[in-house]
């Protein structure tokens, strides 16, 4: 096994489980890549592609707002990384083809021709930053095509399928696309799906302002990737039954769940449901064996790591005495509450808002507990706030574009264990 | 090292009398100016023998004139030698190789020739795989056109490129125009590519106004000279 191999923990709300009664049990996997080397300068070398749109509705701000972005970008990487920048409306111009990052005041320079014009080739220009990657292929290094976009591709393929499928392709020959969709009118049902058959992420700037913090994410998230092509099998004992996978992982052609890329310092969690038939007190069971694959970024070949969730079974009244890990409590219903808000889209879908605005408020309910216990966690006050703001969205019916990207956002967000801002 | 570019114009005007000669000035372009081949299955470099076999195959036109009983061969035959050893070094299929070859002019063939020189491609023109996926997703035609505007005009163009895979050098620059084309007419304003000097072209829509005052004009020679410097334009030789 090599030195970035990623560990595996198996949490259960208490240590030991109840003897003597059929359970189903929530259990916690946290998949922990290695710490990367910081020494300065280290890091894998990057092969980015920015596709930004620059058709009519991104004059003004979100053009200013999506320079400076691309600018920021420019001064965070290094020489010995590529950059192309390709700008797209119904045309496809390499504004900046692929180059090592040397001449920084130079490619800044080259940014302010970019006026805003007609209509999305999106597809095509997805593409043609693909191709200014992939001519630079890096096997080491991290290959990236960054989509700016704040419309819909209306020009050229339009299917979304189809571009969603094309993604898949590409980041199986090595080349990943993360997505940013600026505003209210673009197409979630495109972007966020590209992005996570991509393999890279999906990002929503409602506004313009927020676009550098997102790219700085973005190169963040890069940078500390150690990992991709995640790959999870769950094959549960002889009369345990895997009920649910909270998470709604997409399922491979092989039976195994789809993870997005390890980053250092974010572990992925995943919370798995098991039904376990009454066992003894007293006694130890293998519950699940694990198979987790995984591509290191400097190696080309899949590694493995394979390991047994064993659990000891014990008296109801020692159980309550054992210590409660709270995290366990927290993952399920974060990821129940994304559920929920997928149910609210679907609502919305249907022009329904009264259900979409009680599936929420559910949720507000179900996770007051959490918010009292944990407070001072991060995330539980980001999701206390996400589900007020929603609440407050989706009271104006005016608004319903912005609800449903927020929803999906966030939803998306929870479900890759990643953090909401 | 002289680029194939200075090559060219120090040949363009020469006749050559016989295949050996013809493919005797080939190799020499090819092995001076390190562009052969690795590839065991193709001849490195082109001699009398595979000359007259690419004639038969009609990879290169027969020629024009007679010098007794010897063929007369030009600047384009010489062109369409260089770019066969070119396309065969990218791994192309003899039969994608002549339709690509075929029916171009000099001017085209000097593109072809001329395009990606200069760039460090990885692999030394051994094309990746995702690289080889996305030129296919380009040739792909659009499945369904946008519902507000009208079919595109039917474009020969795409059809010519649907067989064999073109290197990425070549299909982009083959597929840039193509892809206005497909666009709707109403969503196209016109535009006219022209030459200034070989090597460099000026793509103009009509609607394109040249600014009128010294300063604007400074701005846009400054703009075009750092576009060319960008895309790996060098300062030639000569008088500054």
């Amino acid at each position: 096994m090599s030195q970035t191999a990623p560990r595996v923990e198996f949490i259960t709300e208490r240590a030991r489980l109840a003897a003597g009664r059929e359970q189903t049990v929530d259990v916690l996997l946290r998949i922990t890549a290695p710490e990367l080397e910081t020494v300065a300068g280290h890091r894998p070398r990057l092969n980015l592609s920015v596709v930004l749109d620059r058709s009519g509705s991104m004059d003004g701000v979100k053009m200013e707002r999506a320079r400076e972005a691309a600018r920021y970008c420019i001064d965070q990487l290094l020489p010995q990384d590529r950059l192309s920048v390709v700008i797209f409306d119904d045309e496809i111009e390499v504004l900046i083809p692929s180059q090592p990052v040397e001449n920084k005041t130079v490619l800044k320079e080259s940014l302010r021709r970019i006026r805003a014009r007609n209509s999305t080739a999106l597809h095509e220009a997805w593409v043609r930053g693909g191709m200014q990657v992939s001519e630079h292929l890096s096997q080491e290094g991290i290959n990236r095509v960054l989509l700016i976009t704040d419309g819909l591709a209306n020009v050229g393929i339009t299917n979304t399928d189809e571009i969603v499928s094309q993604a898949g392709g590409l980041f199986k020959r090595g080349v990943s696309t993360s997505t940013i969709g600026i505003g209210g009118d673009f197409n979630e049902d495109l972007l966020m799906p590209m992005a996570e058959a991509g393999g890279g992420n999906a990002w929503h700037v409602q506004e313009p302002e927020d676009m550098q913090r997102i790219f700085a994410v973005e190169l963040e998230g890069l940078i500390a990737q150690v990992a991709h092509t995640i790959t999870l099998g769950l094959v549960p004992a002889d009369g345990v039954r895997l009920v649910d996978v909270l998470n709604d992982f997409e399922l491979g052609e092989t039976g195994r769940y789809k993870l997005p890329n390890l980053q250092a310092g974010s572990p992925l969690e995943v919370v798995v449901q098991l039904k376990i038939p009454a066992q003894p007190s007293r006694t130890k069971l293998r519950l699940l064996d694990l198979r987790l694959g995984y591509t290191p970024q400097d190696a080309k070949a899949a590694e493995v790591v394979k390991q047994a969730f064993e659990v000891e079974f014990d008296e109801e009244s020692a159980i309550e005495h054992l210590p409660l890990r709270a995290e366990v409590g927290k993952a399920v219903q974060l990821l129940m509450n994304a559920r929920a808000r997928r149910e609210a889209m679907a609502h919305m879908d249907r022009g329904d808002f009264a259900s979409a605005r009680g599936v929420v408020a559910a949720s507000m309910s179900a996770s007051a507990p959490l918010f009292a216990r944990m407070r001072h966690d991060q995330d539980v006050s980001d999701e206390e706030t996400s589900l007020s703001e929603l609440s407050e969205l989706l009271e104006d019916p005016s608004r319903g574009k912005d609800s449903r990207k927020r929803l999906a956002y966030d939803s998306y967000l929870r479900r890759l264990s990643r953090k909401l801002r | 090292m002289r680029s194939m570019k200075e090559w060219l114009d120090g040949v363009r005007h020469r006749k050559y009398v016989g295949v050996a000669e013809l493919a005797e000035q080939a190799a020499k372009i090819l092995s001076v100016g390190g562009y052969v081949q690795e590839r065991g299955t193709v001849t490195e470099l082109p001699d009398e023998r595979t000359v007259r076999y690419y004639l038969s195959e009609g990879l290169i036109s027969p020629a024009e004139d007679k010098q007794g009983t010897a063929s007369v061969f030009g600047y384009r035959h010489l062109l369409q030698l260089l770019v066969v050893k070119k396309l065969q070094s990218e791994r192309l299929p003899i039969r994608t190789i002549r339709e690509l070859v075929g029916s171009r002019g000099e001017r085209q063939l000097e593109r072809l020739l001329l395009s990606g020189e200069g760039e460090r491609k990885t692999g030394s023109g051994e094309k990746n795989e995702a690289l080889r996926y996305l030129e296919t997703l380009l040739r792909k035609p659009a499945s369904a056109p946008p519902a507000s505007s009208p079919a595109p005009p039917a474009s020969p163009a795409r059809s010519q490129r649907s067989t064999g895979s073109l290197p990425a050098s070549i299909s982009s620059e083959l597929s840039a125009p193509d892809a206005q084309h497909s666009l709707p007419q109403a969503e196209r304003d016109s535009w006219r590519r022209v030459e200034i000097e070989p090597g460099l072209e000026l793509h103009i829509r009509a609607s394109y106004r040249v600014p009128r005052e010294t300063k604007g004009l400074r701005r846009l020679v400054q703009s075009i000279l750092e576009r060319i410097a960008l895309h790996g334009g060098r300062p030639g030789k000569g008088e500054s």
